[in-house]
């Protein structure tokens, strides 16, 4: 089994994918469903994997350049990485490569190229395919549809995992079809959310032929450098006034801002976190009463809230409780911070929940925000709960 | 104001502002001037705060800004987004820019179709820019390496993006280059023409399909940045 190195996907295929098995990221046009494939080939590279990349649209001498963009070094593992150049050809230019497609429009050329290459490969491998789209355009439809199927039968019989990065044109309706159901044994779909333009991304789990988990999508966007991370749009940090959740906010954040007035916060805190292949933006609200009409505001459409209570200050609880009700926390998924444990008469946070009544299921983590302990615990805890897998 | 116009007043007082949403062919011979004349449609919008999108198949990302710097037009705070066919194709690498961005070849369809729409989301989404050109130059660089379908589909699924985002899209086509079968696909997905066509030492163009009848022809020639026309007889 190799690993798609693309966080939360693993979990979907129960682990990665089985040698043998094929693989397809099916992207809708406009959307980086590309980075899909080539982290993929990175990831298992940097494994210690041998690893073939079957350039159709891109001259080989790029494709470095190309990776570099996401901070992937792919010069450290060139004695692991095959490159099949079935693009030279196409623009009449030389290749420096072992494997050369001599006429990419030509499908039986391509072939006995892949053929050569499967059969000359002395490990299990990952053979990727840089763009299946480009194969099709070059040698038509049904061609290239039979051709899949000999290849992913040639990868069954080597054991090698074949991945493929396509994008879904307005071809013929049938051959997107056995494209979405039929030739692949995982289909992972890469979508956009379009209003006029498209302004998100996502994938889900099509088809996992060995995987019975359930089907969800995440959003993600791309970094460069660092590739895909799951995207959550909006994670709410509440709690009662003088809590900490400014200091909590400034302490996850890798860039952050408050609205703040003599040391409290009138408005709002802003910040971005970037860990573990989660990318978030967080919102802290104010603590204090008077401002309930901007917290009720402010969490609107949270994926995810941070209650966080000074763990001294248990006549507060009761305002905690409050704001989780003006947050609309109940129906989401929550972690509350027991905050200032540097504090002597800090409470532990098993007797916090004595003071709430809560299910075992929502945490109480402690941590000290001003020293930054903890904090990124309870983050990984609250994005693992909001984009759990069922 | 909603709409668009070129910015060639003898076309444009004829055919008023062309609604968003449309898409055009730019067809004509080598040689017409027709980087000239993108270039003025471009610069005609930018300079009202539109943002242009340019898919530049046969010049670096570069080099497409220095006929702006070389006739002395202020692009600084200009929001152009160029998407760069041609820099590795060259073997060169170069980092993409905030205003550049490089697809890895014209056979790169689906990188070319990633930059578009990046630049479409900072353009109407993050900066709220309601009106966006875009202009791909030249889709026949792209049909050199890629059948009429593939383009057909490219283009299907892009000046749908165009009609959705309420932007103007213009296509330039060599003329001669390509058998009318493929002139005559590619038409079908465009709402009018901007034709260009030899006129005695020099060219003629008009405008086909957004006013009952074709707009006359003008004769034209380029000084510098400015294009003068003259209605033909
Ligand atoms: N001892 C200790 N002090 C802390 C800790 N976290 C925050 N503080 C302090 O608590 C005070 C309030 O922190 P803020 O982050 O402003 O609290 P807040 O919840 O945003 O406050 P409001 O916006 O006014 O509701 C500041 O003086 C912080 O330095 C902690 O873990 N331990
Ligand atoms: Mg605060």
């Amino acid at each position: 089994m190799i690993e798609t190195g693309i966080i939360k996907l693993d979990d979907y295929l129960m682990g990665g994918i089985p040698n043998g098995k094929s693989l397809i990221y099916y992207t809708h046009p406009g959307v980086e469903g590309n980075v899909f494939g080539m982290q993929t080939l990175y990831h298992n590279l940097a494994a210690g994997m041998k690893c073939v990349f079957v350039a159709s649209s891109s001259d080989p001498s790029m494709i470095i350049d190309t990776f570099n963009e996401f901070g992937w070094n792919l010069e450290a593992y060139r004695e692991n990485l095959i490159i099949v150049d079935a693009y030279s050809g196409l623009i009449g230019a030389t290749s420096n490569e072992k494997y050369i497609v001599g006429d990419p429009e030509n499908i039986d050329s391509l072939n006995e190229t892949i053929e050569k290459v499967i059969e000359e490969l002395d490990d299990k491998s990952v053979i990727m395919f840089e763009s299946l789209s480009t194969i099709m355009d070059l040698c038509g439809e049904q061609k290239t549809l039979d051709a899949i199927k000999n290849w992913n039968t040639y990868g069954m019989l080597y054991e090698h995992v074949l991945i493929y990065n396509f994008t879904a044109w307005p071809y013929e309706p049938e051959t997107l079809e056995h494209m979405k159901h039929n030739l692949f044994d995982a289909v992972i779909t890469v979508g956009g959310i379009a209003e006029r333009v498209i302004f998100g991304q996502y994938f889900g789990v099509l088809k996992a032929e060995w995987s019975d988990v359930e089907l969800k999508s995440m959003l993600f966007r791309v970094l460069r450098p660092g590739g895909i991370r799951i995207y959550i749009p909006k994670i709410v940090v509440t709690g009662p006034f003088d809590a900490g959740k400014s200091t909590f906010v400034h302490a996850l954040s890798t860039r952050a801002v408050s609205v703040d007035r003599i040391g409290t916060t009138v408005a709002l805190d802003h910040g971005h976190v970037d860990y573990k292949g989660f990318s978030a933006d967080i919102f802290g609200t104010p603590g204090q009463e008077r401002f309930d009409p901007i917290i009720k505001m402010l969490s609107g459409e949270a994926m995810g809230i941070f209650l966080v209570v000074d763990s001294t200050n248990t006549k507060d609880f009761v305002r905690a409780k409050q704001m989780l009700e003006i947050t609309k926390a109940y129906g989401l998924p929550l972690v509350i911070i027991a905050n200032k444990q540097d504090k002597s008469d800090a409470l532990k946070p098993e007797e916090i929940r004595k003071h709430f009544n809560i299910p075992d299921s929502v945490k109480i983590l402690p941590a000290i925000a001003d020293k930054g302990v903890g904090v990124f615990e309870a983050f990984e805890s609250l994005v693992n709960k909001i984009t759990e897998v069922a | 104001m909603s709409g668009y116009s070129l910015g060639i007043k003898e076309i444009d007082d004829h055919i008023g502002r062309i609604r968003g949403g449309s898409n055009i062919m730019m067809i004509g011979p080598p040689m017409s001037c027709k980087d000239d004349i993108i270039n003025i449609i471009i610069y005609n919008g930018v300079k009202d705060n539109d943002a242009a999108i340019v898919v530049s198949t046969r010049e670096p990302g570069e080099r497409v800004f220095n006929w702006f710097k070389e006739n002395k037009l202020d692009i600084s705070n200009a929001n152009i987004g160029i998407v760069d066919c041609v820099t590795k194709t060259l073997g060169m690498g170069a980092a993409d820019t905030e205003n550049i961005k490089r697809a890895s070849s014209p056979v790169d369809l689906t990188g070319i179709g990633v930059k578009i729409s990046q630049f479409f989301e900072q353009f109407l989404m993050k900066k709220n820019i309601a009106n966006t050109r875009l202009c791909i130059n030249s889709l026949s660089t792209i049909l050199m390496y890629s059948n009429i379908q593939t383009v057909f589909r490219f283009l299907h699924v892009f000046t749908g993006r165009v009609k959705a985002a309420n932007a103007l899209g213009i296509y330039v086509v060599e003329d001669e280059m390509h058998d009318p079968q493929t002139i005559a696909t590619l038409k079908q997905l465009f709402d009018g023409m901007i034709e260009i066509k030899a006129s005695g030492d020099g060219y003629a163009m008009r405008v086909v399909g957004f006013t009952p009848k074709p707009t006359p022809w003008f004769n034209y020639e380029m000084d510098g940045m400015n294009l003068i026309m003259q209605e033909s007889v």
